[in-house]
């Protein structure tokens, strides 16, 4: 437990406030806090899963080849993530390498995807905690005094008050929130072009992609991501105007969703040059990825080589609804490095599962595993997050120096990314360096940031490629042979974070297949140690800045917190207060009931 | 396992493969692509089967980039 406590919990006044169901990771995230009111404080946090998906257990017999295609539809918004991760996998067991233009044209499309998807979530589900309409219900006194502020950078995004850039967050009516939409098309569009289909790519296989290389389908693209350019630079400006801002105008709010640094990320953006997706290999070619993978602990650096990421991981039960898998088969005893795997890694996991009534007070009470990251130095299960993904990619990327692209730059304490000038706006120069801990507004202001990152990385990829085609190099898929026995992992980034798909084949059919997207990292309970998931950790102890007493508490910095981790869509949250009193408020996400 | 399931009628592996339909993956696929070169380059003939030469550059040093 990392809450402060001023006195004994049993001393204090505590409400049950729930938030059940947070939705956008299909409707089944549930909140469950204990909230002292006279010192505005949250005291205990318990996130909780309804939902029971079983990729895990049914995609065992089936024909590996179909993998990345089933997979894919573990999400409704990355999916292309998984089926690239499944992808990766695959070519791992296989032993086959991608031919470069195919491998650049993953790249893009994956890049279009982290634009595509933090650019919807940023401005049309996270914003609207922090539109005027939202701030005047729960904070009056910071709104007027939004409305008094000017913004520092309104040369770069057009608006003269921080007031002004909130009223253009507005759901439906606000200029940023109309914009943004016109941007998810276009991106998507983008999308569409590298990988045949949004979400669900038809044209990615284990091998290469069906895409047909031809320079109009980079140009197609790039006129594209031009455009895009346009409003991420704004975007940014905006993203950084009105999270100082609130830093300014609520003098604390910075401990709001604080936890302790220790985020994971498994790297983006193969690197065609060097990448041969074989075990042996995996940590030349992982460090060469065009997003550094790695771990940061305590602001330093820990790992950035794959095989020690993929050896640490420890998939732990002890609150959540199955039965342990010790006395279940080893499929992995050794890595094809000679390393020995343990009985709780992904590769050796067995799903069981044992559906239960939900018990808060000390029992079973999710769905999600807890993973954890076994650190050999300590001898701790860290229970890693991802931040919401942004903030734990541009972290690792700025600590390792590893990246230096013509638009990209890791300067081993920061990441320098240069946009070119496009058609309605100069040339910009952003830095991004780590804060001095992680907390909501900062996952949020990363998100923007690595937007620009990947629109930046894009115009390189798209300069690679093109210098592929008009060479004549037009091959985009290399066949190969799938093996009786074999093993494979996909390491990868979805938009929210880290993934990581684990495979084994025998008799060419799947023996075991586990995909560890971010949310389980992010959303997982107490493990078997007791160590909360990292939505409880950082709930617990959160502040309450919200001016509104418990008669007609929203929760926003708790529903801040939760969203700043990309959770998904919060398009309804259902509220009771404790004590048999229930009230009913609907706050529609849309704000549809109060906008007439 | 605790969830109670029913007897499976049909093998998960059931679509996997049809035997004597041809795999994409299988190795040396190629010579049933026609217009794909072993050189990792292409001809016109890979988007076209009429009269594709006629569609390759007039220089055979130029790249041959066929539309689609």
């Amino acid at each position: 437990m990392t809450t402060s406590q001023a006195a004994p919990a049993e001393q204090r006044t505590l409400t049950d406030v729930a938030f059940d169901p947070i939705t956008r990771i299909v409707g089944n995230l549930g909140i469950y806090t204990k909230i002292d009111f006279n010192t505005r404080e949250v005291v205990e946090c318990k996130s909780t899963s309804s939902v029971f998906r079983g990729y895990s257990v049914f995609m065992k017999g089936k024909d590996p080849r179909d993998a990345h295609f089933i997979t894919s539809r573990i999400c409704g918004i990355c999916g292309d993530n998984h089926a690239t991760c499944s992808v990766y996998a695959q070519n791992m067991a296989y032993g086959v390498k991608t031919p470069p233009v195919a491998e650049w044209i993953i790249n893009l499309g994956e890049a279009a995807e982290y634009m595509f998807d933090h650019t919807i979530f940023q401005d049309n589900m996270v914003f609207v905690d922090y539109c005027e309409r939202m701030v005047k219900e729960t904070n009056p006194g910071v709104w007027e005094r939004a409305e008094r502020t000017p913004a520092p950078r309104g040369d770069q995004h057009g608006c003269r008050t921080i007031g002004d850039i909130m009223r253009s967050y507005n759901p439906f009516e606000g200029a940023t929130y109309k914009e943004a939409l016109v941007m998810s098309r276009l991106t998507r569009e983008m999308i569409c072009l590298m990988e045949g289909r949004h979400v669900h790519p038809s044209t990615l296989y284990p091998g290469g992609v069906g895409t047909v290389a031809t320079p109009q389908l980079f140009t197609d693209y790039l006129v594209r991501l031009t455009r895009c350019l346009d409003f991420v630079k704004r975007a940014v400006a905006m993203n950084d105007d009105v999270f100082d801002f609130f830093y300014d105008a609520l003098p604390g709010y910075e401990e709001v969703g604080r936890r302790r640094t220790m985020l994971g990320c498994w790297g983006a953006f193969q690197d065609p040059e060097i990448v041969d997706y074989s075990y042996k290999n995996m940590n030349e070619w992982g460090n060469r990825m065009f997003v550094t993978p790695g771990i940061v602990v305590d602001n330093q650096l820990v790992t950035t080589d794959l095989v020690d990421i993929n050896l640490g991981m420890r998939i732990l039960l002890g609150s959540s609804y199955y039965e342990d898998w010790t006395g279940e088969e080893t499929f992995v005893d050794m890595d094809p490095l000679g390393n020995p795997v343990d009985k709780r890694h992904p590769w050796n996991q067995t799903t069981l599962p044992a559906p239960q009534k939900r018990d808060l007070d000390g029992g079973n009470y999710s769905w999600v595993m807890s993973p954890r990251w076994f650190d050999k130095r300590t001898n701790d299960f860290l229970a890693l997050d991802t931040g919401g993904g942004p903030i734990a990619r541009l972290w690792v990327t700025a600590l390792a120096g590893k990246v230096n692209t013509p638009y990209v730059r890791s300067t081993g304490h920061s990441v320098q990314i240069d946009l070119p000038k496009t058609p309605s706006s100069p040339e910009r120069r952003l830095e991004w360096t780590p804060p001095p801990f992680p907390n909501t507004i900062e996952r949020n202001r990363a998100r923007m940031y690595f937007v620009a990152y990947a629109a930046a990385m894009a115009l390189h990829f798209v300069d690679q490629a093109l210098k592929e085609v008009r060479s004549g190099v037009t091959k985009t898929f290399q066949d190969f042979k799938v093996p009786k026995e074999g093993i494979g992992v996909g390491f990868h980034e979805a938009v929210r974070g880290v993934l990581s798909h684990h495979l084994v084949i025998r008799d060419g059919k799947i023996a075991n297949y586990h995909p560890y997207p971010p949310t389980p990292w992010n959303a997982s309970p107490r493990d078997m140690y007791g160590t909360p998931g990292p939505y409880e950790d950082a709930v617990q102890g959160c502040p309450i800045f919200e001016e509104n007493g418990p008669e007609n508490f929203k929760g926003i910095d708790i529903m801040r917190t939760v969203r700043s981790f990309d959770p998904c869509l919060p398009c309804g949250v259902h509220m009771y207060l404790g004590g048999g009193r229930t009230l009913t408020q609907s706050h529609s996400p849309t704000f549809g009931a109060l906008a007439g | 396992m605790g969830i109670t399931v029913g007897k499976p009628d049909v093998d998960p592996d059931k679509a996997a493969h049809v035997a004597g339909v041809r795999r994409g993956n299988h190795r040396g696929v190629i010579k049933h692509q026609p217009g794909h070169r072993r050189d990792d380059r292409s001809t016109a003939r890979r988007s076209t089967g009429i009269n594709a030469s006629h569609r390759n550059p007039v220089d055979p040093d130029m790249p041959n980039l066929s539309p689609a």
